[in-house]
């Protein structure tokens, strides 16, 4: 059960969207615009945003960066299929997963499942590695000692990746971890996603330390 | 192509050197031999008369002059030309006219002993191939208006 | 003559031919010229020798006696020359052994003809003159008589034959002098001639490679000229009736993409409420029930199908993108028949991995609809094998089944195409393997269809190893 904020231009497809999220038991919210739907987030911050990203007005990359400069609420866009201009600019602007329209609940329902479990961990007490400090059981990281405010997603990366520091990660099988997606998994969701992770942690993205990029393969924390 | 090749080289034989032919006509014979000289004298009835002189050749001009101006000896033939001491003709042969310088006088021959002279000159002319059309002019030794006529024989025509 | 010595190229030919009139008309010129000199030299030389022995001869005849004697023969034998012969009955004079050359024929015509006549032999290998001369007897009136005295001169041609051949090779010579001038004008007149040709060979080139604004502009008002407008105007015609083929081709395609998107809007609602449907059909009366699942599996077809035309038409108007990533085929290919449960039904035969750099989703739904296809249409066993080359690697499908029948396999890939109307109910939206080939050559390779040797369908599907990011 968790509180779902419907952002979707289309009336009867908003409606739709409605009613079979709430047969799997979520609590909805829509919107009909990104105004609006910056609006709602506004009065009662829900557990995770849905947002087409065709919408009139302020269009949903925008609607999106937006959500993501005031918080850390996970984010599902809805894209065409083979749209890569809209799934790259949404995960740019800090989507944390898609789903392909025509959307079907059962698939959305997963996602949304999916997203929502990264909030939660195997906690095993306190990780340091020199400034970065990471509470695997508050799930909260600070740099510097100062809190770093990540979303689930950047959240689970970080935490599957400092599980095992040195050990490299391929694409696919992040995917498969934080992501719970099959082998057809698209690997920008990763690596957008580390982009994201990297501004906040890294004191220079553009040569990260703590994680770090093994080309032909995928990633790995530190070797610090 | 096939049928250029023979034509040029049938063009190209033809053009080279000297090519045997048949017997061909090459004009009319020389002609000039003679028995003998023909001389013309008067008989008694005042008419000129061919007499063969069988010399057994046919000789030229101022040998037939000299026969002629020797007379006609035994042959009941007469000569209009009177005797000179000097037998000596001089001879011009041009393309349609013989002229003769004869050492005689108008008054050293008749009428008929002219046609005796040209007449001997002019058979000569034509056996040894000359043309019977030719003109004899006859000189005389005294100036006269005969020496400029230009005469024929009235037996050869 | 034709094939090898006849020269192909019509700058050849043109300057062969060209060279060759010229040649052969300044030789036969040149030729002509030198026989009628010749002809002309023959004659006058043969009428001067002839002329100078009837002179000698008349000159002579009237100092010598008549009947002759011998003495009278050799004085007309040596005032006409060496090489002579004379006769007079049975008496003769000859002087030098050239003599003999004098022939039968010749004699019978001089006697026969009473006048000149001459003829030319050629004996040891010199041209030479013969020179009959009957001598007539005139009297004084003129009469004409022959004399008997006959003379023969031989006279040797060796020196105009000489002549001759100056004649020849100067006409040779100025025949030669005419070939570099045919030369020269041949090379100009090919120009002028091929110059144009070229330039429409080259506009024809470009019309065939798909440059269809590919014009040559016509120059003067010859053959050539009207050729080239012509071309042009054929060209143009091509060119407008194409730009009106594409324009109405990109009518259609824009409509499919536009119906396509517009569908779904509507689908997406669709999709949504099925599922609330499928989920509430435990309470329903049999044939509710039933309408409903119908319902969810037509909107679930119905979904796949705008798919696959957005797909299409995507491909269609060139904007498909491909998304290249290191992938183990072979791992690919095991998740692709794993995800959809035919790991049991199939038999995969692939090393162990295959690293190649490709779309991993469009080699999902290349392998996806292949499997499908044969599994579907064909009969077991379904095989799927993946090779590799240095080059290519390549994944083949072969199934069980009957086969493609022959009509079927050119069209086999075409939109829409369904083999036997029996088929047409089945769950494929039609277009699976033209987007399967469409895939295929997004990424340089290719996919082609047969039969085994065994009768059963096969799809091979060719994918080069060293991929260039598009």
């Amino acid at each position: 059960m968790a509180a779902i904020l419907l952002i979707e231009d289309d009336p009867l497809v908003r409606r739709g969207l409605q009613l079979a999220l709430c047969r799997h038991g979520h609590d909805v919210r829509t919107a009909g615009t990104g105004e609006d739907g910056l609006r709602a987030l506004r009065s009662a911050t829900p557990d995770l945003v849905v947002l087409d990203l065709m919408l009139p007005g302020i269009d949903g990359i925008e609607v999106c960066r937006r959500i993501r400069a005031v918080g850390a609420v996970p984010v599902i866009i809805l894209t065409a299929r083979g749209d890569d201009f809209d799934v790259v600019g949404g995960l740019e602007a800090g989507a944390d997963d898609y789903v392909v329209k025509p959307a079907r609940p059962t698939v959305l329902d997963a996602r949304i499942r999916a997203v929502l479990r990264r909030s939660t961990g195997a906690p095993d007490g306190v990780r340091v590695h020199r400034d970065l400090s990471i509470d695997t059981t508050a799930l909260t990281v600070s740099l510097h000692g100062d809190p770093v405010t990540l979303t689930p997603t950047e959240l689970r990366l970080l935490l599957t990746l400092s599980r095992a520091p040195g050990r490299v990660f391929t694409r696919q099988r992040l995917l498969e971890e934080v992501w719970e997606q099959d082998y057809l998994g698209d690997s920008r969701l990763v690596d957008n996603c580390v982009q994201r992770l990297r501004a906040k942690i890294e004191a220079d993205p553009a040569s990260p330390e703590y994680v770090q990029t093994v080309r032909g393969f995928g990633y790995r924390f530190g070797p610090v | 192509m096939k049928r250029i090749w023979p034509a040029v080289m049938v063009l190209l034989l033809g053009a080279c050197g000297v090519r045997p032919s048949g017997p061909a006509d090459a004009g009319r014979a020389p002609t000039g031999v003679a028995p003998g000289v023909t001389l013309y004298f008067v008989d008694g009835h005042e008419r000129l008369r061919p007499q063969l002189r069988r010399t057994g050749r046919l000789g030229t001009i101022p040998e037939a002059l000299s026969l002629l101006l020797f007379g006609p000896g035994e042959s009941g033939l007469h000569t209009e030309i009177a005797s000179s001491s000097t037998m000596t003709v001089v001879v011009s042969t041009g393309p349609a006219l013989i002229r003769l310088m004869v050492p005689l006088t108008i008054r050293d021959v008749t009428p008929l002993g002219i046609d005796q002279i040209v007449c001997t000159v002019l058979g000569v002319h034509v056996q040894g191939g000359g043309s019977r059309n030719t003109k004899v002019q006859v000189r005389f030794t005294l100036p006269t208006p005969e020496s400029d006529r230009l005469r024929t024989c009235p037996l050869i025509r | 003559m034709t094939g090898r010595l006849w020269p192909r190229g019509l700058r050849a030919r043109l300057l062969l031919t060209f060279v060759l009139v010229t040649v052969l008309g300044a030789a036969a010129a040149a030729w002509s010229s030198a026989g009628s000199a010749s002809t002309a030299l023959v004659t006058s030389t043969q009428r001067r020798l002839t002329e100078s022995i009837a002179g000698q001869i008349g000159a002579i005849t009237p100092q010598l006696t008549y009947p002759p004697d011998q003495d009278a023969l050799d004085r007309l034998r040596a005032a006409v020359g060496p090489d002579t012969l004379v006769t007079y009955r049975n008496l003769r004079s000859a002087d030098g052994a050239d003599t003999g050359l004098v022939t039968a024929a010749l004699r019978a015509a001089v006697r026969t003809r009473n006048r000149l006549v001459t003829q030319r032999i050629s004996a040891g290998g010199r041209p030479w003159l013969l020179v009959g001369i009957p001598i007539e007897i005139t009297g004084p009136d003129g009469a004409r008589t022959p004399s008997g005295i006959e003379v023969y001169a031989v006279r040797d041609l060796t020196g105009v034959d000489r002549q001759i051949d100056g004649l020849a090779w100067s006409a040779a010579g100025t025949a030669a002098l005419a070939l570099p001038p045919a030369v020269l004008l041949a090379l100009l007149a090919a120009r002028s001639v091929l110059r144009p040709v070229r330039e429409l060979r080259d506009t024809a080139r470009r019309l065939a490679a798909g440059d269809l604004a590919a014009r040559s502009p016509p120059q003067g008002a010859d053959e050539l000229a009207e050729l080239t407008v012509t071309i042009n105007e054929m060209a143009e015609s091509v060119q407008t009736s194409m730009a009106t083929m594409r324009r109405l081709q990109a009518d259609a395609r824009r409509f499919a993409a536009d119906v396509s998107h517009e569908l779904r809007t509507p689908l997406s609602t669709l999709t949504a409420v099925v599922e609330v449907l499928a989920t509430a059909t435990a309470g329903m009366e049999a044939d509710a029930r039933e309408s409903a699942k119908l319902a969810i599996t037509e909107t679930h077809r119905l979904v796949r199908l705008v798919e696959d035309l957005m797909e299409v038409s995507r491909f269609d108007a060139g904007t498909a993108r491909l998304r290249p990533e290191e992938v183990d085929v072979a791992g690919a290919v095991r998740d692709c028949l794993r995800a959809r449960g035919w790991l049991d039904r199939v038999d995969l035969a692939a090393p162990e991995e295959v690293l190649l750099r490709l779309d991993r989703r469009r080699l999902d739904v290349i392998v996806a609809n292949l499997v499908g296809n044969a599994l579907r249409h064909g009969g077991p066993p379904v095989r799927v094998a993946v090779s590799v080359s240095p080059e290519q690697v390549r994944i083949e499908v072969t199934d069980g089944g009957p086969g493609l029948p022959e009509h079927v396999m050119p069209r086999v890939f075409d939109r829409f195409y369904k083999a036997d109307a029996a088929r047409a109910r089945t769950p494929g939206s039609g277009l699976g393997l033209a987007i399967a080939l469409e895939n295929a050559r997004l990424h340089g390779g290719d996919l082609t269809a047969g039969n085994t040797s065994g009768g059963g369908a096969r799809f091979v599907l060719r994918l080069p190893r060293n991929l260039e990011d598009a």
